[in-house]
C-alpha cells in the first residue's frame, strides 16, 4: 500500500518538491492531450472545424470552471451559465464598434453606446464585473448546502436569462448580438484552456480545496473541527465564476456575436453531463469527460444530418445526437457511478503505473 | 441451528472479517465478544445478507448464503441492529406493525403485539408517541420487541448495551433471559464482556477479524486473558 | 373582487398542477434520494400514448385518461428497472445525470421516431369547458384539477400513513436496509414508490392534454422544473411540504403575473425563482422541512 499522502505526487522521483510546483505540474500533465488534440486540429482540419473544436474549447473552460465549486464542494450548480453570459455580454457591450453599436443598442444605459475599450480593457472590466456578481452571489450560496443551493443556482440562472432577454436597451434582447471585433483564435482558446486547468489543480490541491473536498461529505462535523465551511465554498464559487466568465469572454471574441439563447439549459445541461460523466471529483474527469462528449456528439451530428457512408445516403435523424448522448450518460453512469475518472487525477494515476511497472 | 462456516467480509481493501466459523445450537445463547472494530458487526450483517461475504451461512440445516435479507427474515432470522434503528418518523405503534411484517397475512398480529407490551409496559404507555422521541433504553426496547414481532427462531442481539446507563443495560439483560426462557436461539454480540458471559451458555471472542477464544461461557469468564483482550488489546 | 376571486381560482388551479408534480417528485426523492428529472418524460410518454390511441381510433375520454394513468405507471415502472435501479446507492449527483440521461433519451425518441413539432390531440377537450357560477366563469378543467389534487393528497397520506405497504415505504425512506431487516422486499417498495409517482404523472398528463390539446417532445419537462422549485420551496421529501411548495408557487405565479406591469411580462419567471431564492436564503430546509443537526436523534 501507498502511504497517504503519496497520490499528490505527480511524478514518482518528485516527492520533494514544493507543494505548489507539484499541483501546477500535474496541471500541466493534464492539459497535455488538451494542447495535443488542439494543435493537430490546427494543422489539419478545415477552418469550419476549427471553429466547432474553438466551441468545444470553451465548453472545456466552462466544465473546469464547474468542477471547480461542483467538484469540490459537492453541490450540484446549475447557473455557472450565468457567468458564462455575463462575461460574452459585457465584452460584447464594451469591446462593439461604435457604428456596430448604433444598430444593435442604441439606448444603451450610462452612455454605453458611445463607449468603446480596446478588447483586453474590455475583457478585464467584463471580468470584474463577473467576480463582483460572484461575490454578491456568493454571499447567499456559500451559506446554504445541498438541493437548497442548488436551487438558487438553478434560480441565478433564470433570472439572468430573464434580464438578457428582457432587457433589450442593453442586452439587444432575444436577438442575437453582432459586431464584436474577432480578436482571437484557437490558439489562444487551448492557452486558456491550459490556464483554467492549472488554476483548477491548483485550487483543488490547496490546503482551501482539500479542506473543502473534506468537510462536503459532512458540514457539520466540519463545522464542529473548525473549518469554516462557508468561506470556503465562497472562494471556491467566486473563482468557478470567474473561470466561466473568462469562457464566456473567449466565446464572444472568436464568434463575434453572443445571443443569450447559448447560455441557457443546453449549455447547462451538456457541461454538467461532462463533468459527471467524466468524474466531477477531480480536474482530469472535467477533461476527461469533455474530450469524449465533445468529439462524440460531432461524429454522431454529422450522421444526423444524413450523412453519406459508403456511398449510401442516410437519411436526416434529428434527435440522434441527443438520443445518443442521453444514452451515453444512463450507461456511463450505471457502470461508472463516480464518473470515469473516480479519485485521483491523470497524472496521478500515471505515477502508480510508472511505480508498479518499477517495482515489478 | 445456525452455521457459519469461513466467513470472510471485505470493505474494499480492508478485510474486516478473516475466515470465522460458528455454530448456534436451537435454543442455545450464544455470545460473540470482541473490542471496537472487531468485526462483530460485520459478522451479524454477513449472517443476515446485508454485505456481501464469502464463506457459507446455513440455517435450519438449509443453506441461505445466496438468499436476499428479506428471505432470511422470512426463514424466521432477525437482528436488532446496532445502534437501535428504530423508525423515528414512524410511532411506536407502527415500528411494531412494520416488525410484523412478514406475519402480515396471518391473523393473531395482535397477540404477539400484546405479549410483547406485556413485557415492556413503557411501550404500552407510548404507542402514538414518535420512535425518534423515545429515550435510549426506551428505543431499544422497542427494537427488541419490534424485531420479536416477525416471530423469528433466531434472535441476533448487535450490541444492547450500546451507550446506556448501567441500571438500564441490566434492565434490558433481564429482558433477554427471559426471551431465553422462552426458548429462542439468541446471538448476543457484546463488548460489555463480563455482563453477556453471565447470559450466555457459550462464548466466541473475536479480534480484528478472527475468533482468538471459544468455549463455554462459565470457563471464559475465569480466563484471565480476556481481561485483556476487553480493554482493546489484541 | 369578482377579479380577484377569479385570481384565486386560477392561482389555485396552477397551485393543483404544480402539487400533484411535486407530489410525483417528492416521493422518489424521499424513497431513493433520486431527484427525478426525467418525471416530466413519464408524463410525456402517458401523453404521446393518448396520441398513438387516438390515432389508431380511440374517442372516449375515460379510455384516453385510463391510457395515460396506465402509460404513466407503466413507463415509471421501466425507468426504475432499467435506469435508476443500477445507480439506486451512488450519490445524488449521479441519480440526477441518469435521470436527465432518460429525460434526453426520450424526448429525442419522440423528436425522432414521430415528430419534432406539436401534434394535435383533441380527444380529451370535452374536460376543459367553460361555465358560470353566478357571475364567475369558471373552466371546469380547473375545478377538476383542484379536486384532484384533494384527493390525490388524500389517498397518499391515507395509503402512506395506514396501510402496511405505505408504512413501509415511510420507514424506507429514512433507512433503507433496516427496512429490510423486516423481511420487506426493498425492490418491491422502491418500485411501489415509482408506480405511485407515475400514477400521478399520468393524471397530470391527463390535464396538460385537456388544457393545451397536443403533445410535443418537451411536454412534460418544462413544468417539471418548476415542480421541483416547488419541492425544495416546500422542503425537499415532505410529501405535505411538496403540496404546500406547489400552491405557494401557484399562488406566486398569478400574483406577479398580476401584479407585474404589462411591460415586464417576460420578467415573470425571474421574478418568481428571485423570490423562491429569498425563501431559501430564509428557511434553507424550506417551508416545511426541519434542520438537522449535529447528534439528531432522528438520522
Ligand atoms: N461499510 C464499511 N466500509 C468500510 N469499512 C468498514 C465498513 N463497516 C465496517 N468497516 C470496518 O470493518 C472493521 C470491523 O467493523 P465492525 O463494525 O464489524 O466492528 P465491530 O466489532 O462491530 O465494532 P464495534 O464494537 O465498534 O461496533 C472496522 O475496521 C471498520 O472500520
Ligand atoms: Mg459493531
Amino acid at each position: 500500500m501507498a502511504p497517504a499522502q503519496s497520490p499528490a505526487a505527480p511524478m514518482p522521483a518528485d516527492r520533494s518538491m514544493p507543494p505548489l510546483l507539484r499541483s501546477i505540474l500535474g496541471g500541466l500533465v493534464v492539459a497535455v492531450p488538451v494542447v495535443v488534440i488542439g494543435v493537430l486540429i490546427l494543422w489539419l482540419a478545415p477552418p469550419y472545424q476549427v471553429r466547432i473544436a474553438f466551441a468545444g474549447y470553451v465548453n472545456l473552460v466552462i466544465v473546469v470552471g464547474l468542477q471547480i465549486f461542483m467538484g469540490n464542494a459537492n453541490i450540484g450548480n446549475f447557473g455557472h451559465s450565468a457567468f458564462v453570459g455575463v462575461g460574452a455580454y459585457f465584452v460584447a457591450i464594451l469591446a462593439t464598434p461604435l457604428a456596430a453599436k448604433k444598430l444593435s443598442i442604441p439606448n444603451a444605459p450610462f452612455g454605453l453606446s458611445q463607449v468603446v475599450l480596446d478588447p483586453i480593457v474590455a475583457a478585464v472590466v467584463a471580468l470584474g464585473i463577473v467576480g463582483v456578481l460572484a461575490l454578491l452571489t456568493g454571499f447567499i450560496i456559500s451559506r446554504l448546502s445541498g438541493i437548497a443551493a442548488s436551487i438558487v443556482t438553478l434560480s441565478l440562472l433564470i433570472i439572468s436569462h430573464g434580464v438578457f432577454i428582457n432587457y433589450t436597451d442593453l442586452f439587444k434582447g432575444a436577438q442575437a448580438f453582432f459586431g464584436i471585433p474577432v480578436v482571437i483564435g484557437l490558439p489562444t482558446a487551448i492557452a486558456v484552456a491550459v490556464a483554467a486547468i492549472v488554476v483548477a489543480r491548483v485550487f483543488r490541491d490547496s490546503q482551501d480545496g482539500v479542506q473543502l473536498r473534506a468537510s462536503a461529505d459532512d458540514v457539520l462535523a466540519a463545522r464542529a473541527f473548525g473549518v469554516d465551511v462557508v468561506k470556503l465554498r465562497f472562494k471556491a464559487w467566486v473563482l468557478s465564476a470567474l473561470v466561466c466568465g473568462a469562457a464566456g469572454i473567449m466565446y464572444a471574441y472568436f464568434m463575434g456575436a453572443v445571443i443569450a439563447r447559448a447560455f441557457f439549459f443546453q449549455q447547462v445541461f451538456l457541461t454538467l453531463a461532462m463533468l459527471i460523466l467524466g468524474g466531477m471529483r477531480t480536474v482530469s474527469g472535467a477533461v476527461v469527460g469533455c474530450a469524449i462528449l465533445s468529439i462524440g456528439l460531432e461524429a454522431i451530428r454529422s450522421l444526423e444530418s444524413g450523412a453519406t457512408i459508403m456511398g449510401v445516403k442516410l437519411p436526416e435523424m434529428l434527435g440522434l445526437s441527443g438520443l445518443s448522448l442521453g444514452a451515453v450518460i444512463v450507461l456511463g453512469m450505471a457502470f461508472r457511478p463516480n464518473g470515469l475518472m473516480g479519485r485521483l487525477e491523470l497524472d496521478e494515476l500515471a505515477a502508480g503505473w510508472l511505480r508498479r511497472l518499477r517495482r515489478s | 441451528m445456525l452455521v457459519v462456516e469461513n466467513l470472510v467480509v471485505r470493505y474494499g481493501p480492508i478485510t474486516a472479517v478473516r475466515g470465522v466459523s460458528i455454530e448456534v445450537g436451537a435454543g442455545e445463547t450464544v455470545a460473540l465478544l470482541g473490542p471496537n472494530g472487531a468485526g462483530k458487526t460485520s459478522i451479524v450483517s454477513a449472517v443476515i445478507g446485508l454485505v456481501p461475504s464469502t464463506g457459507r451461512v446455513s440455517f435450519d440445516g438449509r443453506d441461505v448464503s445466496n438468499l436476499s435479507p428479506e428471505e432470511r427474515v422470512r426463514a424466521a432470522m432477525t437482528v436488532v441492529p446496532e445502534g437501535r434503528r428504530v423508525f423515528a418518523n414512524l410511532t411506536v405503534a407502527e415500528n411494531l406493525r412494520l416488525g410484523g411484517f412478514v406475519r402480515r397475512r396471518e391473523r393473531d398480529q395482535d397477540g404477539e403485539r400484546d405479549r410483547y407490551l406485556a413485557m415492556f409496559p413503557v411501550l404500552r404507555e407510548r404507542l402514538d408517541q414518535l420512535a425518534g422521541t423515545l429515550s435510549g433504553g426506551e428505543q431499544q426496547m422497542l427494537a427488541i420487541a419490534r424485531a420479536m414481532m416477525s416471530k423469528p427462531r433466531l434472535l441476533i442481539l448487535d450490541e444492547p448495551s450500546l451507550g446506556l446507563a448501567p441500571r438500564i443495560v441490566a434492565r434490558i439483560f433481564e429482558h433477554i433471559v427471559e426471551l431465553k426462557k422462552s426458548g429462542i436461539t439468541i446471538v448476543l454480540v457484546e463488548q460489555n464482556m463480563m455482563q453477556a458471559l453471565a447470559v450466555a451458555d457459550r462464548a466466541y471472542v473475536l479480534s480484528t477479524g478472527t475468533i482468538r477464544h471459544a468455549g463455554p461461557a462459565a470457563e471464559l469468564r475465569a480466563d484471565p486473558r480476556l481481561a485483556d483482550l476487553a480493554i482493546g488489546g489484541h | 373582487m369578482d377579479y380577484a376571486i377569479q385570481q384565486i381560482v386560477n392561482a389555485l388551479a396552477f397551485g393543483s398542477e404544480y402539487a400533484l408534480l411535486a407530489l410525483g417528485l417528492a416521493l422518489v426523492f424521499s424513497i431513493m434520494g433520486l431527484v427525478n428529472f426525467a418525471h416530466g418524460e413519464i408524463i410525456a410518454v402517458a401523453g404521446y400514448s393518448v396520441f398513438f390511441a387516438v390515432a389508431l381510433g380511440l374517442q372516449s375520454v375515460l379510455g384516453a385518461v385510463t391510457i395515460a394513468i396506465v402509460m404513466g405507471i407503466v413507463t415509471a415502472l421501466v425507468f426504475e428497472r432499467v435506469a435508476f435501479r443500477p445507480v439506486r446507492y451512488a450519490p445524488t449527483t449521479t441519480g440526477l445525470l441518469t435521470a436527465f440521461g432518460v429525460s434526453i433519451v426520450v424526448q429525442n425518441m419522440l423528436t425522432l421516431f414521430v415528430s419534432p413539432k406539436a401534434r394535435a390531440v383533441p380527444v380529451l377537450g370535452p374536460l376543459n369547458q367553460t361555465f358560470f357560477i353566478g357571475p364567475y366563469a369558471v373552466s371546469s378543467l380547473q375545478l377538476l384539477e383542484l379536486a384532484v389534487t384533494i384527493v390525490a393528497i388524500v389517498a397518499l397520506v391515507l395509503f402512506l400513513n395506514r396501510s402496511l405497504l405505505g408504512l413501509a415505504i415511510r420507514a424506507a425512506a429514512r433507512d433503507f436496509s433496516t427496512v429490510r431487516l423486516m423481511g420487506v422486499k426493498a425492490n418491491r417498495v422502491i418500485a411501489t414508490g415509482f408506480a405511485l409517482s407515475g400514477f400521478l404523472a399520468g393524471v397530470v398528463s391527463v390535464f396538460i392534454l385537456a388544457r393545451r390539446g397536443s403533445v410535443e417532445p418537451d411536454f412534460g419537462s418544462a413544468p417539471v422544473i418548476k415542480a421541483f422549485v416547488a419541492c425544495v420551496l416546500g422542503g425537499f421529501g415532505s410529501l405535505a411540504g411538496a403540496a404546500v411548495g406547489g400552491m405557494v408557487l401557484g399562488f406566486l405565479d398569478v400574483a406577479i403575473l398580476v401584479a407585474l406591469p404589462q411591460k415586464f411580462g417576460g420578467l415573470r419567471d425571474a421574478l418568481t425563482y428571485f423570490l423562491v431564492g429569498v425563501v431559501l436564503f430564509w428557511r434553507p430546509q424550506g417551508l416545511l422541512g426541519r434542520t438537522v443537526e449535529l447528534g439528531d436523534k432522528e438520522v
